[in-house]
């Protein structure tokens, strides 16, 4: 017997030194071939910037294709793209754009005005079920085509007056048309490659496999291979090809966050994607130069239904708002970079900062809450939040919890739901207070204000007021900065004094990365275009 | 034993049929779509959605074109993932998981009957409280924390082992197989611990140790032959039990297999990868069922006339 | 089977009080068995009296303490949230022991009772009630349970009821092979050939002797069980927070054990010494029923 087990123990050994003869870590080599391993967080539902909506889609799909305009890596202000000059009407509701000569698809073609006609007239096709399809309702008539009211799509604002001029005529004078066109929903499609695989409007199309795509992005796809990698090599076609360093990148579809973080520790990974409330603290304190942290255009908030009762009050909304110490949840709780949000649109987008806020002020708390007849929380019906299952929501919905209890005397019983069930409930008013949060299509405070329209397909409240509703329609047909801003001003002081939902912190992001990586700077939207990204040894 | 195989492999048809009816409706019945995001889908688009993938029609006629379709071996689209069907999802993830189950299995096997066969030489000693003791803590760790010890330890303090990957760095196998692997060697340590002492005791095995044949020999040949056949019928469901269970293993080792797949379509309702999985999965389960009853009977013939019979 | 013995099946079928007398008097004498239930037995109390011996309240933050190790103070430390983490441990107890015997014995009840009668009756009954347990082993967990959390919402009764459904299973499997075995040695058919009813060769028989194997799955049910709690509760099943459960404190200790190990350690250490316990008390339990054991 023994002899047998000492040879388990020999083999074990054997299996154990295959493993770890010097072996380069995988990071290293990856600096110096220029290969940049890279956390996408979840399995991507495809890279058809038409059909897909979510995050880890859109951070493979910036590298894939390219907008008519981009935006600057640091300081998101509007870059050439496709295009190399544009003008604007005076109205604002004409752009005229110069598609750059020696703009190419991948395949070698060259990319013409009308491959953008092409491209919206598919992303507006109805049978698509173009998930993102009213972003391109900025354009005339889109929607009108979109909805079947109009047969033909010369009518829409989108014409090709030659091969390299493209018209665009707007709906309203859009102040962040620009924004917009970086957006995903607007990237340019190859229409011939995939009408070559499928229907243009089919949904389930394979031309986005490897070796079918297309694309005029700074990179194209090399390999997909579902749950284990995604990896895009350089385009060679690119018209910028002489920037981009990155010979390859691999996103890894990493949907524990703790594995992200010991990949990234064990020399896997050059970024980590989000960041566990645990570790930020840990590494916070240890001041590594790992970790980078900033701002990011999003807004976490607890939002009422208020149709029923006791909500429907807004003293009620109000009080439980004002007896939140979100300073305390921001220093105690998430640990982040995250500030203490009093309203919904974040700082400084653009230079708009809200100016009305709900501030912590228990006197004032409780007094609403007196005066809605709870006094110090007296006959209060069982109340209930709800919020989708994870440890860090779970945190502060009980740092909160404990807050109301203390502060006004108000219990409040938590219940964590599946993420579908939990989006279900929302959508049918089947709740009092559930968890929610916004992040920002565009660096406009549009794209946060515009959740409380009435009837909004966001505003999953029940909340309605019709100034609101014209503040905001009125925004959005001003050109005139200061003036919109405003307006926005205004609606932002309706929410504070409404109450349909309380702000509790604004987002950062919080992720790791490696210090071999250059060229990577940090901004509100958590954009990093790949082609200004280098990596380069460092000395540790 | 032919027609006992036949006649199973006939019941596994409404088998096959029941669970997916009742899942068919039962992830139909489940709250939210596939298209339910939290960010509003405008309500044409919503229908357009729908109508691709005929999620409009009456129930009852979703069912028979999927059982349609079924039958033609079409286990249709992803709602999830539109660039690839079923089919494909499924094929591309069936190698990571059986090449891990494997492994599992075969650490199972030689570390758990090296464990069973030290504790029946000499039961209630030491050797036989430390090696029961750590298949005890093996049963007991349930992998989602096995797992994150083994990546701390060997991955992170030692820096020996990779922490993620599947057959992209060396040695990035080792930790996933051991992880998944672990409970079963603890099982197994029990069962042949438990059946080898009774062995031991058997006239024959006396038999050969007065004809003078070395320890060794005996345990390993003559001892193990007995001693093995309930970890046989244990390893039947136990493999079943493997495939399916391996997407906690999957998810913290990043392991490109079909147990991820299979969770993340429940929580994205995304059905035809529910029902395809399910299906897979239900089939495996009988087959490995039936392997274990053929292997049972065959290791006791006095049963072979009950199951030849009326099963 | 000597003939010795199995006239000593068949006397002992007519006084079975003896059996179980025997069975307490071997299982006295065995320490690790007795161990292992006083260990339990004081697990038990302590989650009985936890209301009135807590050292702190279970639910009471401390945001500014935040998660600390192990002190003065808090015995076996804090949380993130500053809870006192041995209070949250015995709270956990009530929960965790709770749902693990009672969902295990709804498993028990149901599985032995399924798995013995397929076994016993044979034929097509067999064969139809086996194929009704691969069906049901082969749908899709997840799914079940979101779907009883949205009919019914979430209580506990209904958590027990789901943890029991997918449990017995296995253990319907386990005795149905356990019975065929036996069903063909001699003391059976000499029962049968008496003719006795064939519920009373069940309950005399049969139950008596795949017991050991019952006992020893049990225990190891138990702990799989207080787990599947934890998978419950992300699901929205089950106990809510601020409330605990040995299954929460693990999952919730795994994520943060580098930062915070004792968050892990002490609930895992609970954890095993009960399936410790457990697994004497039940070792113990088979060898003193076991009525082969009377040989000696």
């Amino acid at each position: 017997m023994k002899p047998r087990v000492r040879l388990v123990v020999i083999f074990t050994c054997l299996l154990l030194l295959v493993a770890c003869g010097d072996r380069k870590k995988l990071v290293d080599l990856g600096t110096e071939q220029q290969i940049m391993h890279i956390s996408n967080a979840a399995e991507i539902s495809g890279v058809d910037p038409h059909t897909t909506t979510g995050m880890p889609e859109y951070r493979i799909q910036m590298a894939l294709f390219e907008g008519l305009v981009s935006k600057h890596p640091q300081s998101l202000e509007i870059v050439p793209g496709v295009a190399d000059t544009w003008q604007i009407s005076d109205d604002g509701m004409t752009y005229t754009f110069h598609i750059r000569e020696s703009a190419k698809w991948s395949n070698g073609d060259k990319l013409i005005a009308n491959d953008f006609v092409r491209s919206w007239h598919r992303a507006l096709m109805p049978a698509l079920g173009n998930e993102y399809v009213e972003s391109l309702f900025v354009l005339k008539n889109a929607e009108k085509f979109f909805k079947q009211e109009l047969e033909s799509f010369d009518d829409v604002g989108v014409k090709a007056l030659d091969d390299e001029t493209l018209q665009i005529t707007l709906e309203n004078p859009t102040p962040y048309f620009l924004q917009l066109l970086d957006h995903h929903s607007m990237f340019p499609v190859h229409v011939d490659t995939i009408s070559k695989f499928s229907a243009i409007d089919e949904r389930d199309s394979t031309w986005t496999r490897p070796e079918n795509f297309v694309g005029n992005g700074s990179f194209v796809i090399n390999e997909w291979t579902p749950g284990k990698v995604f990896s895009v090599t350089k385009n060679a076609h690119y018209w910028d090809a002489e920037t981009v360093k990155l010979k390859e990148i691999r996103f890894y579809p990493i949907e524990q966050l703790l594995a992200e973080e010991r990949m990234f520790k064990a020399g896997q990974l050059h970024k980590t994607e989000w960041m566990p409330i645990a570790k930020i603290e840990k590494y916070k304190s240890s001041g590594a130069t790992e970790y980078v942290t900033f701002p990011y255009l999003g807004t976490y908030f607890y939002m009422f239904n208020v149709t029923k009762p006791p909500f429907n009050d807004a003293r009620v909304r109000k009080a439980l708002a004002y007896a939140i110490d979100r300073e305390s949840i921001a220093k105690n709780v998430t640990k982040g970079q995250q500030t203490p949000a009093y309203t919904l649109t974040p700082p400084d987008v653009l230079g708009y900062t809200a100016k009305a806020k709900m501030t912590y002020d228990l006197d004032k708390a409780r007094k609403l809450l007196a005066d809605a007849g709870y006094p110090n929380g007296e006959g209060m019906p069982p109340l209930e939040l709800i919020f989708n299952t994870s440890e860090d929501h779970l945190k502060i919905a009980q740092a909160v919890q404990q807050m109301w209890k203390k502060n006004l005397n108000i219990n409040v019983t938590l219940q964590n739901q599946e993420w579908k069930v939990f989006l279900n409930n929302q959508k049918l008013l089947n709740y009092q207070i559930a968890r929610m949060a916004w992040i920002g299509d565009y660096v406009d405070p549009n794209t946060f204000l515009e959740i409380f329209i009435t009837n909004g397909g966001n505003n999953r409240t029940g909340w309605s007021n019709k100034k609101y509703d014209q503040l905001i329609r009125a925004a959005s047909s001003s050109k005139n900065r200061e003036e919109r801003y405003e307006l926005f001003q205004q609606a932002e002081a309706i929410l504070v004094d409404e109450v349909p939902f309380i702000p509790i912190y604004n987002y950062s992001t919080n992720n790791l990365l490696s210090t071999d990586v250059k060229g990577y700077y940090m901004n509100i939207m958590d954009y990093h275009p790949y082609k200004y990204i280098h990596l380069e040894p460092s000395h540790k | 034993m032919l027609s006992f195989v036949v006649k199973r492999l006939l019941q596994a048809i409404p088998v096959l049929l029941l669970v997916i009816t009742v899942t068919f409706f039962m992830v139909h019945a489940a709250p939210g779509g596939p298209f339910d995001k939290d960010r509003a889908v405008p309500a044409e688009v919503l229908k357009k959605l729908n109508a691709q993938y005929h999620l409009d029609d009456p129930l009852w006629k979703q069912y028979l074109d999927y059982l349609g379709n079924l039958l033609q071996g079409d286990l249709g689209p992803s709602f999830k993932y539109p660039t690839h069907n079923v089919n494909d999802l499924l094929a591309a993830g069936l190698p990571a998981t059986l090449e891990l189950s494997f492994y599992a299995i075969v650490f199972a096997l030689i570390v758990g009957l090296a464990a069973g066969i030290i504790a029946s030489l000499k039961p209630n000693s030491a050797q036989d409280y430390i090696s029961m003791s750590s298949a005890m803590i093996g049963i007991c760790m349930p992998t989602f924390v096995l797992g994150p010890i083994l990546l701390l330890v060997f991955g992170i303090w030692l820096g020996w082992l990779p922490v993620a990957g599947w057959g992209q760095i060396p040695g990035d196998k080792i930790l996933p197989s051991i992880t998944l692997g672990f409970a079963y060697a603890a099982y197994i340590a029990r069962i042949s611990r438990g059946s080898m002492i009774e062995v031991m005791a058997q006239d024959y095995i006396r038999t050969a140790r007065a004809k003078g044949l070395s320890n060794t020999r005996i345990i390993l040949v003559h001892a193990l032959r007995g001693g093995i056949t309930p970890v046989i019928s244990f390893l039947g469901p136990a493999i079943a039990g493997l495939l399916a269970g391996s997407f906690v293993v999957e998810s913290i080792f990043q392991v490109p297999g079909l147990g991820r797949f299979y969770v993340t379509a429940a929580f994205n309702r995304d059905y035809t990868m529910i029902l395809g999985f399910t299906i897979f999965f239900a089939a495996l389960i009988i087959l490995f069922n039936l392997l274990a009853d053929i292997v049972l009977v065959w290791l006791n013939p006095k049963m072979r006339q009950e199951l030849g019979g009326g099963n | 089977m000597s003939n010795n013995t199995l006239s000593a099946q068949l006397q002992n079928l007519e006084k079975g009080t003896s059996l179980t007398q025997d069975a307490f008097a071997r299982l006295r004498k065995n320490k690790m068995a007795m161990t292992g239930l006083f260990v339990l037995l004081f697990i038990i109390a302590i989650s009985l009296f936890t209301p009135w011996i807590a050292p702190y309240s279970y639910e009471e933050q401390n945001l500014d303490l935040g998660a600390s190790p192990p002190s003065a103070d808090h015995w076996l430390g804090t949380d993130v949230l500053g809870r006192d983490q041995l209070t949250r441990i015995m709270y956990g107890s009530r929960i965790s022991l709770m749902v693990g015997f009672i969902a295990t014995a709804v498993a028990l009840t149901i599985g032995v009772l399924w798995g013995a009668i397929a076994g016993f009756v044979g034929g097509h009954v067999d064969a139809v009630m086996m194929r009704i347990v691969d069906t049901l082993y082969a749908l899709p967990f997840t799914i079940f349970i979101i779907l009883l959390t949205v009919i019914f919402g979430s209580s506990m009764l209904l958590l027990f009821l789901a943890i029991g459904a997918v449990e017995w299973l296995t253990m319907a499997r386990i005795v149905r092979g356990q019975v065929l075995t036996i069903k063909r040695q001699e003391f059976v058919e000499a029962a049968l050939s008496m003719g006795l009813p064939p519920w009373r060769i069940i309950s005399r028989h049969l139950i008596p002797n795949v017991i050991g194997t019952v006992i020893i799955y049990t225990t190891l049910t138990i702990p799989s069980v207080i787990l599947l709690e934890s998978f419950l509760s992300f699901l929205g099943l089950g106990i809510q927070p601020p409330a605990s459960s040995w299954g929460s404190l693990i999952s919730g200790g795994v994520e943060t054990m580098e930062e915070y190990p004792w968050l892990l350690l002490f609930p895992g250490l609970v954890l095993t010494v009960t399936l410790f316990s457990l697994n004497f008390l039940g070792d113990g339990l088979r060898d003193a029923l076991d009525p082969r054991a009377s040989r000696d």
